[in-house]
């Protein structure tokens, strides 16, 4: 299982050009790399995404440092309670040419490549990092990587062109899909059910009949075809582990179910509650090791939603709301809280000699810096966590000389212990991490 | 092979009375073979046609997306996440169990009582029905072994024979032979052209939206799909077949992103009465419009915009100010020139769609004429431009007043010229489309001009756009675009211009138009498989 898991991911890479390697904890224990150990327990990487950028003179810090040389800015207020374990990145710039607002700047940061354009339409030409680091890490777990969003929308998490993964909007339906009725606790035993196996017999049908046809297709259809291929042995493997006991941690344990209600309230998007939800189900599901990727989308770029307590729709404020734009300090006040009770909802699981976050690579980024002008320039990023020390933090850096934002993406992927010459392209391209950011 | 027990004989049709397809077409490049994955409401329509409405079809399934502005083509541009697997395989075994539970919903495909747990023959006997009605296509004996043999190892496991086919169901429904269309082709006197069982498929969810029925199928398998001059009945008794009009609807509302409007949400305290029946309602009602021109009336597409009938319930009624036809459900109505609205464009539904949620939108309702409507892109703002348009306050409280600028700057104006003056005559129309006479206390000038036209208000709108000559080749360039599930190419041009020509010269009869699409030379040839 594990050897065809492997090819599959490795296959899945084939875009990025360059294929990295992930090193066992063991290699990292014995230092090499410049990964550090997280005391037997996995490292984690999460994308933290938000919609429609900020306002960089209210969100970035006045000082620069670390530890007491810096402080949070009127914006990052809310984070005031994890300031020793967050990172704060501005004045970086994203080097792709602007042609779509939002979402050339969406690929920029998320890809380091442009978009691709074909005629009117355009996708992105390369996985989003998530899936970057997911190639290379998400192998072991349930699941290679998990998609939520605290909104209505459809993410942005992206395996290559065209090949997007849908975040699960619905609290309910995640706690369904990671703690149901497959979920076992530690301790317990793997579950003993023959249809489990019956399930991968269908399974291997189903990829005869792929490989099959993938024989009389254009290439464009056969790499769609692929990509299917992968989830299917995703989903194989998937049903094997079910069988097997579940991973010994102890800070798993099956979460109460989320409370709800999360409908819309007068057309308003509870997004703090959703996103709440979502952070202590994804908390769990890492805690419980049933995947080490996740990629958290609070709204898209570009989208409309209603934030409580402000007169019109996110995007809609950015452009008409005269200077200096209060409703929309509100709404950025709003995001940074929810990213507050995200790492609230990861810091308050203990694990090893730390917690959960302390474990994690997070980072936080929109697509944007000023919504209004579309601007890549100083775009805001936010890293959380540390990665088990291979990351500085309680730390603002602020680029003098608009440094390519790339730079942030390749340290992040180095800290997941993850081998890599280079990340992006063209103008975004570089084999520099950001050094001030490593440990 | 008898696959259909000789019973209704699909090839009795009056060939004789039908009118003949239209002939001298011009050359063109037949476009590439495209893979194209069922949208989610196809899967749901075809789970209902094969097994019964009954069955449960769960609603988390691959998310569809849309590409050159239909889900028609994104389905056949974007791949299949693994989240999107895991829920296909989910629905594929609550599906196969619902039906392999009840044997009203099975007695179609399982006629033969099987002798045991296992029994080959039988399950043989079934699959291969489920499998032709399921893929589309006989399948082949080594697909069907492997089917059969599935059956027969979960049912020695679960010692149930229905328990053991639920799994070679669940099989047929998670193969890419049914979530996919697989419409590849094969060669013949030098040109590609699909298949009689591809030519099945393509009609069916081109005008139906739907899985081919039996009668479609015994026609593929008689030959008859692939000849024009047999083609000509089928494509007939499918455009009188109640199914043409759920196509219909399905296709304006990929095209006019109707399916938008189930999660379109509004400040509630600024528009109070768009409450989520309002927006199935608002959808219902264009539908209804549509559809009732198309199939009832066969009337002119252009007079769509101008068309004072509409059809409404009583809370759309309330809406629009007049009394309401029925006292459940819609009923057709005259709107009264008093009442300033006529046409598509007076729809909630679209003037609704286009706008912000707690606002109206006039770019993006002029986008939407420019776009949709007319197929002229608008490209999208330069970068680093200040985009902002200053709040109303008193030298300027309409919304006409606070655009001035987007229309005199010149970097703002070159795209904005093409879209505001258009949004700006639907100002009359509020953020969910409600009449007002006055914004912000001053009265609204809904005056302007289409491309050198001028107009006074919504109501003539309609009209001058009804004019517009771009207005009918752009459907027929959208409906060819969606019937193809592709962009169009420049090889195709001469091609969407003689079927422009035939849409003109049916009086814009949009019937017509399917019909002619459906009967379209690009409709039964294909290129080469691209490398």
């Amino acid at each position: 299982m594990k050897t065809l898991s492997r090819r599959a991911l490795l296959r899945g890479m084939g875009r990025t050009g360059v294929v990295g390697i992930a090193l066992p904890w063991l290699e990292i224990m014995a230092g090499s790399g410049n990964a550090r150990a997280c005391g037997g327990l996995p490292k984690r990487f999460g994308l933290w995404f938000w919609g429609n950028g900020n306002l960089p003179e209210y969100w970035n810090p006045t000082t620069t440092g670390e530890g007491d040389e810096w402080s949070l800015s009127e914006q990052l207020a809310p984070l005031a309670d994890h300031k020793a374990k967050i990172s704060v990145i501005s004045g970086m710039t994203v080097r792709v040419p602007n042609d779509e607002p939002h979402d050339s700047g969406m690929a920029g940061i998320l890809t380091g490549s442009a978009l691709l354009m074909n005629g009117e339409d355009y996708t992105v030409q390369a996985p989003t990092i998530d899936q970057v680091i997911a190639n290379e890490i998400g192998g072991d777990t349930l699941y290679r990587s998990l998609q939520t969003a605290a909104s209505d929308c459809t993410g942005r998490s992206f395996n290559g062109p065209d090949s997007k993964n849908p975040p699960e909007t619905d609290p309910f339906a995640l706690y369904e899909r990671l703690f149901g009725d497959t979920f076992r606790e530690p301790g317990e035993e793997g579950i003993v059910d023959p249809r489990l196996g019956l399930r991968r017999s269908v399974l291997d049908s189903v990829m005869t009949d792929i490989a099959a046809l993938e024989g009389k297709l254009g290439s464009a259809d056969r790499t769609r075809l692929d990509q299917h291929l992968a989830g299917i042995r995703e989903l194989e493997i998937r049903l094997a582990r079910l069988e097997e006991d579940p991973p010994n941690l102890a800070a798993c344990a099956r979460p109460i179910e989320p409370a709800g209600p999360f409908e819309n309230v007068e057309g308003r998007t509870l997004v703090r509650e959703r996103n709440l939800a979502m952070a202590e189900l994804t908390a769990m599901a890492l805690a419980c090791d049933q995947t080490r990727v996740f990629a958290h989308f609070l709204s898209d770029p570009v989208k409309d939603i209603l934030f409580p307590g402000v007169s019109a729709s996110h995007h809609d404020l950015t452009h008409n709301e005269a200077e200096p734009q209060p409703e929309c300090h509100d709404i950025n006040l709003q995001l940074m809280e929810c990213l507050a009770d995200f790492l609230s909802a990861l810091d308050s699981v203990p694990e090893g000699d730390g917690t959960l976050l302390d474990h994690c690579v997070l980072m936080a980024v929109s697509e944007v810096s000023k919504g209004r002008t579309h601007s890549l320039d100083d775009l805001p990023i936010l890293v959380a966590g540390g990665g088990c020390g291979t990351l500085k933090t309680d730390l603002h850096y602020r680029s003098a000389g608009q440094e390519n934002a790339s730079m942030v993406l390749l340290s992040l992927i180095r800290a997941m212990g993850i081998l890599r010459a280079d990340f992006g392209t063209e103008d975004a391209w570089t084999d520099q991490g950001l050094s001030a950011l490593e440990a | 092979m008898v696959l259909f027990g000789g019973a209704n004989l699909a090839c009795t049709r009056q060939e004789d009375t039908a009118t003949p397809p239209r002939e001298d077409a011009p050359a063109f490049d037949a476009g590439a073979p495209v893979l194209t994955r069922l949208t989610a409401e196809q899967y749901a329509n075809t789970i209902a046609d094969l097994f019964g409405d009954e069955v449960v079809v769960a609603r988390s399934l691959e998310p569809d997306t849309s590409v050159d502005g239909l889900l028609s083509v994104g389905a056949s541009v974007t791949s299949v996440s693994s989240w999107g697997v895991e829920h296909y395989e989910l629905a594929a075994f609550d599906i196969a169990e619902q039906v392999m539970a009840d044997p009203v919903l099975h007695g179609w495909f399982l006629s033969c009582t099987p002798a045991g747990a296992t029994d080959s023959d039988c399950a043989s006997e079934a699959l291969e029905t489920a499998g032709l009605f399921t893929w589309r296509r006989p399948l082949t004996s080594g697909e069907l072994d492997r089917l059969v043999g599935l059956a027969d190892a979960a049912g020695a496991t679960l010692a149930d024979f229905h328990d053991g086919l639920a799994f070679a169901l669940a099989a047929l429904l998670q193969s890419p032979h049914f979530l996919y269309r697989v419409e590849e082709g094969e060669a013949a006197n030098g040109e590609r052209s699909y298949t009689d069982w591809e030519m099945a498929s393509r009609l069916s969810f081109f005008l139906w939206n739907t899985t081919p029925d039996a009668d479609l199928l015994a026609a593929a398998e008689g030959g008859e799909l692939t000849d024009t001059k047999t083609l000509v009945p089928h494509v007939d008794r499918m455009l009188d077949d109640p199914r043409a009009t759920d196509g219909a609807r399905n296709i304006f509302s990929d095209l006019f992103r109707l399916y938008s409007l189930d999660d379109l949400s509004k400040d509630t305290t600024v528009f109070p009465y768009w409450t989520p029946d309002v927006r199935s309602a608002a959808r219902e009602e264009t539908l209804r419009l549509i559809e009732t021109w198309i199939f009832e009336e066969e009337g002119d597409y252009r007079d769509l915009f101008v068309s004072t009938r509409t059809f409404v319930d009583r809370r759309l009624a309330a809406l629009y100010g007049i009394p309401a036809p029925l006292p459940n459900g819609f009923g057709e109505v005259r709107l009264d020139k008093s009442l300033g609205r006529r046409g598509l464009l007076g729809h909630i539904s679209l003037l609704a769609l286009n706008s912000h949620p707690v606002s109206t939108s006039v770019t993006r309702r002029g986008q939407f004429v420019r776009e949709v409507l007319l197929c002229q892109p608008i490209p999208p703002p330069p970068s680093g431009v200040d985009t902002s348009i200053p709040a109303p306050d008193e030298n300027a409280r309409t919304m006409r007043e606070r655009v001035q600028r987007h229309l005199e700057d010149p970097v703002c104006a070159s795209c904005h010229q093409l879209t505001d003056p258009l949004g700006l005559g639907l100002e009359n129309f509020d953020g969910i489309g409600l009449w007002r006479d006055l914004e912000n206390e001053v009265e609204i000038d809904p005056s302007g001009d289409l491309d050198g036209e001028a107009f006074d208000n919504a109501w003539d709108l309609g009209a001058t756009l009804s004019g517009h000559e771009r207005l009918p080749a752009c459907l027929v360039e959208s409906l060819y675009r969606f019937s193809q599930r592709r962009s169009v190419s420049d090889g195709e041009d001469d091609l969407l211009a003689w079927h422009a020509s035939g849409f003109a010269e049916s009086g814009f009869r949009v019937k017509f138009l399917l019909r002619d699409l459906a009967l379209s030379p690009a409709f039964r040839q294909v290129g080469e498989v691209s490398e």
